[in-house]
């Protein structure tokens, strides 16, 4: 492909929204490590059971994706305190093995998770057809932007800036930092540690639900679709910082500019190579992450 | 009691009189391994392929009066009337869980034949293993040229492959441009398993030979997040033909990536897969009023022959759908093994093959637009026609070869 002007710019702009859209759904994974050092490994089927939760939204009443995001997103938060309750309070407190309990508990779930919206919503590709975004781009100067990744990326901006004010300037923010701290100490000054946990889940869950809504504006839909963005969510917290949401937001962009620009230069079925070459030397130069504090 | 020679003389003849009843006994089922993606990112064509087998066998089982083979009459004559029970195995498109899974078929479940694999990369490994344990193998579906050439004893497919389809495609344009059309180069877009390279060497291979020019030859990951930068390429080159070789979650985010992207191409020819697929014409379809795709069925044909319709009902009442030509392919497949094992009268591997070997089935016992099913030496059918199908109003109609269209192409597609 000629390397002109136009070309890379496009490529940094489609990067830039990509990537935002990557962090926002990395950055449910990285909250609910930072609070609790449990890696959630069914964080890509919160992504599918959002998307579907959107699309059945459509389908029977009606409701755009833009409208049904917010609905979707509490309904996720709902969820994600329900598998906090039910399942991972209960794992955390394994005696013996505990890692590898959370681990097994959570992959469990995804599978069990996958497995039932086979069974229950069948593997048929699913897309929400007509939205009122869907499908609309604008174009600058040559340079084609999507509205739905568009809207994506300010949501993902949006979302971003109040989860900043939230962690830093409200009480139940700080009660979050206290217990990530140090889970223990906070107990003693009155703070119930599964209530901060299950708010905890239910807000990474309701993040990813965000996400999912914005998604299924512009992808297709089906029991398997949150393997791939899992994949590169966990890129992008490791690469950001493990339990730094900030990490997150910077791991995204940078995950969403390498895939562009790789493809730039080699083959285009090489371009996840970038990524994890990135991510390899992160590892071996900073193995924390770029901002993240152990 | 004392046993004399007599005796035992008396008692063997009677034994031997009885085995060949207990041996019928024995094959009161045919037990045939089905092996798909019921799970995973392809699994709406395995569970799509299943009610497909299971039309299939229902056919053969019960008594229809269709002009198929093995419609008529329950089960399989030539073993006393034996029905055919299938073993379905799930693979997930992983070319080691296939080769695992068959392995549990023929061991286990001691299935005498296997039909499958949807994905090419999958038969490679089932069909090895088949060959070891010296049981048949017909790739109902698989359309990479390089599977019918390793040599394989037990594998065989009815269906076109792709260089016969890519050729198809060619002869089309050469065809167009007698009439005085614009083609001169090509896009070639496909996926990075054995599908969509064999499929781009077939296509890169034709159009040198046949003097077309390819400006962009993009191979790319599947299932990936994004298509952006591929698309980017497409949009670039901007060719007259664009030809993808792509599963159906590709084909969807590529058609609307080159949407979003502002990229209409002039012309999409695509190598099936995704393009024949249902999803893909729900979700994106209004984006590809005219694209034409490769297929070796076409449910026109049901004018011609009311079977076609017939079992396209019945198949409509398990699945929800119409055939495509996927699911159709699925269902001969199974006829085809079916009435090999029928004329092998046995379940032995070695006979089945033999029985395979002797296939002569006229174009017309088939739902097909085939010549008819005949093997080479290398199992392959070469009377297979194919066919290329154009999407208008809604629905698929055949443009090619003249023989069999029922309409003219509309070129440039919109």
């Amino acid at each position: 492909m000629p390397l002109t002007a136009e070309t890379i710019i496009q490529s940094l702009a489609s990067g830039l929204l990509m990537g935002l859209l990557y962090g926002l759904i990395a950055v449910g994974l990285a909250l609910i490590f930072g609070l609790m050092d449990v890696v959630n490994f069914a964080h890509g089927e919160f992504l599918m059971i959002a998307m579907y939760a959107t699309f059945f939204l459509f389908a029977f009443f009606a409701i755009d994706p833009l409208l049904s995001a917010p609905l979707v997103a509490a309904a996720l938060f709902v969820f994600g305190a329900v598998v906090y309750l039910l399942i991972v309070r209960f794992a955390v407190r394994a005696k013996a093995n505990a890692g590898m309990v959370q681990i097994f508990s959570t992959f469990g779930l995804a599978i069990v998770m996958r497995g039932l919206a086979q069974f229950f919503f069948t593997p048929d590709y699913r897309s929400v057809t007509h939205s009122w975004l869907g499908g609309k781009t604008v174009s600058i100067a040559g340079v084609f932007l999507p509205v739905p990744q568009l809207v994506g990326a300010l949501v993902a901006i949006a979302a971003f800036g109040a989860l900043y004010f939230f962690i830093n300037r409200t009480d139940f923010g700080r009660a979050l930092e206290a217990t990530r701290e140090d889970a223990g100490a906070v107990a003693l000054v009155g703070i119930d540690k599964n209530r901060v946990f299950a708010l905890g889940w239910g807000l990474g869950a309701a993040l990813v639900g965000l996400s999912g809504a914005i998604m299924a504006m512009f992808f297709y839909i089906y029991p398997d679709v949150g393997a791939s963005f899992a994949l590169i969510a966990y890129v992008t917290v490791a690469l950001g910082g493990f339990g730094s949401v900030f990490g997150a937001f910077a791991g995204g962009i940078i995950v969403g500019l390498v895939e562009a620009t790789t493809a730039l230069i080699l083959p285009p079925s090489l371009k996840s190579v970038g990524i994890y070459a990135v991510y390899l030397l992160v590892v071996f130069v900073r193995p924390r992450g770029l901002f993240g504090s152990m | 009691m004392t046993i004399t020679r007599r005796n035992v003389l008396l008692g063997a003849t009677a034994t031997a009189a009885l085995l060949p009843i207990a041996a019928r006994a024995q094959t009161s089922e045919v037990v045939i391994g089905v092996i798909y993606p019921l799970s995973g990112a392809s699994a709406q064509i395995g569970v799509d392929a299943q009610k497909a087998f299971e039309t299939a066998a229902d056919l053969i089982n019960k008594n229809y009066d269709f002009a198929l083979p093995l419609a008529k009459g329950e089960g399989l004559s030539g073993l006393g009337g034996a029905k055919v029970r299938l073993v379905f195995a799930d693979h997930q498109a992983d070319p080691q869980k296939g080769r695992a899974e068959a392995e549990r078929l023929i061991t286990q479940e001691k299935v005498c034949a296997i039909v499958g694999t949807y994905q090419s990369a999958v038969a490679v490994t089932v069909s090895q293993i088949c060959e070891r344990y010296q049981i048949p193998f017909i790739s109902a579906d698989n359309s990479s040229p390089s599977l019918h050439r390793r040599g394989l004893k037990f594998y065989f497919r009815a269906a076109p492959h792709d260089e016969m389809f890519s050729a198809a495609m060619f002869d089309f344009f050469d065809a167009l441009k007698k009439k005085g059309q614009k083609i001169e180069t090509l896009s070639l877009f496909h996926e990075d398993t054995i599908f969509g390279t064999d499929s781009s060497n077939t296509q890169l291979k034709l159009a040198a030979s046949r003097g077309y020019k390819v400006v962009a030859d993009i191979k790319y990951r599947a299932n990936s997040p994004s298509l952006t930068a591929e698309v980017q390429q497409l949009k670039a080159a901007n060719a007259d033909v664009l030809m993808p070789s792509s599963y159906t979650t590709d084909g969807i985010l590529l058609v609307k990536t080159m949407a979003e992207l502002g990229y209409k191409p002039k012309n999409i020819v695509a190598q099936d897969a995704g393009f024949s697929e249902k999803a893909l014409y729900d979700a994106v379809g209004d984006k590809l009023e005219g694209v034409i795709s490769r297929g070796s069925f076409s449910l026109d044909l049901a004018a011609k022959r009311p079977m076609v319709g017939a079992i396209n009902e019945m198949y409509r009442t398990k699945s929800g759908k119409d055939f495509n030509d996927y699911s159709s392919r699925q269902f001969m497949g199974l006829i085809v093994m079916a009435d090999a094992i029928n004329r092998a009268k046995s379940t032995d591997g070695e006979k089945i093959r033999e029985a395979l070997i002797a296939t002569d089935m006229p174009g017309e016992a088939t739902i097909m637009p085939w010549k008819r099913v005949k093997f080479d030496e290398m199992g392959q059918n070469n009377d297979a026609d194919p066919v290329l199908l154009q999407y208008t109003g809604g629905k698929f109609v055949t443009i090619f070869p003249a023989q069999a269209a029922v309409a003219e192409a509309i070129w440039p597609m919109k």
